[in-house]
């Protein structure tokens, strides 16, 4: 079966389920709708499962997220040495994904928390609300504006840009 | 005789009088019997044939029918392949990379489909990488090599000291000095 998702990080909240006050001897609609669910949807898919997880048993094979070696950056490259700028453009880009990973996920975090407290997320969720603000902060103020062809020479000058404002003021 | 031109002047009168009634036609007037009332078909059977005006729909049903069986013609191999792989073979799992261990290219990903595809048809990445730089080296150095070339046109147009930009004169050795009375300078 596939991993379910990290407990810590989306901690499920406790259940409200009130305590058991059976005053008749039918069975209680949710019961009945509980179990109809059951055998209608999860026990034959969870079968189903375990079939093809026998089935694969024997040949599971596994794969890995690649490590890239850090190369020298624009700053480091002598000038007209294009082989290093590819390099340096290379693993610029692999920084900008990963970038946007990093921002989505602490995004869906913040958005997991706020349909976990529904309308008191502004007091429960202000570690998440407060990480993701500043990443997107972060994020909009390297990679922002730089449009779809953006480069590595084109942050760096957005850097550049942003030095000179805050020397300026 | 006297009876049927009454008769006769009666029907006459009749139809003036409507004369847009069916039963009142001069025609029928005279050997029209009470008409029944209309028989109306109460239960409905097969109803009234109609031959009901249309376009024709052949050429409609020909295109879909052609567009199905070309679609499903490679449709269903495919999707029967890709299902008989996804059950007998499976995705990878992840899992972290042991020690001392260099995964081959290949394993980087995670559909048995792509990593086939990865393993005997693409390249390695390494590989596109080392061709891609290759290919900006080969291109650097022509344009290195274009620069250095102007300088040193340049310089020796410049200099006079290089092998180009000489101006190919006589051989010496060829000159008849024996008419001159003061030698060439």
């Amino acid at each position: 079966m596939p991993d379910d998702f990290d407990k810590d990080v989306y901690p499920v909240p406790p259940r409200r389920t009130p305590a058991d006050n059976k005053q008749t001897s039918l069975p209680s609609p949710a019961v009945i709708a509980s179990k109809l669910f059951y055998y209608s949807v999860d026990l034959p898919v969870t079968k189903f499962r375990e079939c093809i997880d026998s089935i694969q048993s024997g040949h599971k094979s596994v794969y890995y997220h690649q490590r890239f070696r850090r190369v020298p950056d624009l700053t480091e490259c002598e000038e007209g040495d294009y082989v290093c700028y590819y390099e340096a453009e290379m693993q610029w880009r692999r920084d900008y994904k990963v970038d946007q990973e990093i921002v989505r996920i602490l995004q869906e975090r913040m958005r997991a928390c706020t349909q976990r407290e529904g309308d008191s997320y502004h007091q429960n969720c202000s570690k998440e609300l407060q990480n993701y603000n500043d990443a997107t902060k972060a994020f909009l103020s390297r990679y922002g504006d730089l449009g779809a062809y953006a480069s590595g020479r084109k942050c760096l000058m957005k850097q550049k840009e942003r030095m000179m404002d805050a020397q300026k003021a | 005789m006297v009876g049927m031109s009454v008769l006769r002047s009666a029907a006459a009168f009749a139809a003036r009088l409507s004369p847009l009634k069916s039963g009142n036609k001069v025609s029928n007037l005279l050997t029209r019997t009470i008409p029944k009332t209309e028989q109306v078909l109460v239960r409905w059977g097969h109803g009234k044939q109609l031959f009901v005006i249309k376009s024709s729909s052949y050429y409609d049903t020909r295109f879909l029918h052609l567009l199905k069986y070309y679609i499903l013609l490679t449709g269903i191999p495919v999707a029967a392949g890709i299902t008989f792989i996804n059950v007998f073979f499976g995705e990878a799992e992840l899992a972290e990379i042991p020690e001392g261990y260099e995964p081959e290219y290949w394993e980087y990903y995670r559909h048995p489909i792509t990593r086939f595809i990865s393993r005997n048809i693409y390249d390695s990445p390494v590989k596109d990488y080392e061709k891609m730089m290759a290919a900006i080296q080969i291109e650097q150095e022509k344009g290195e090599h274009r620069l250095a070339h102007l300088e040193v046109r340049r310089q020796m147009r410049q200099r006079g000291d290089g092998p180009w930009f000489q101006k190919g004169t006589v051989d010496k050795g060829l000159i008849d000095h024996s008419p001159k009375s003061t030698p060439d300078t």
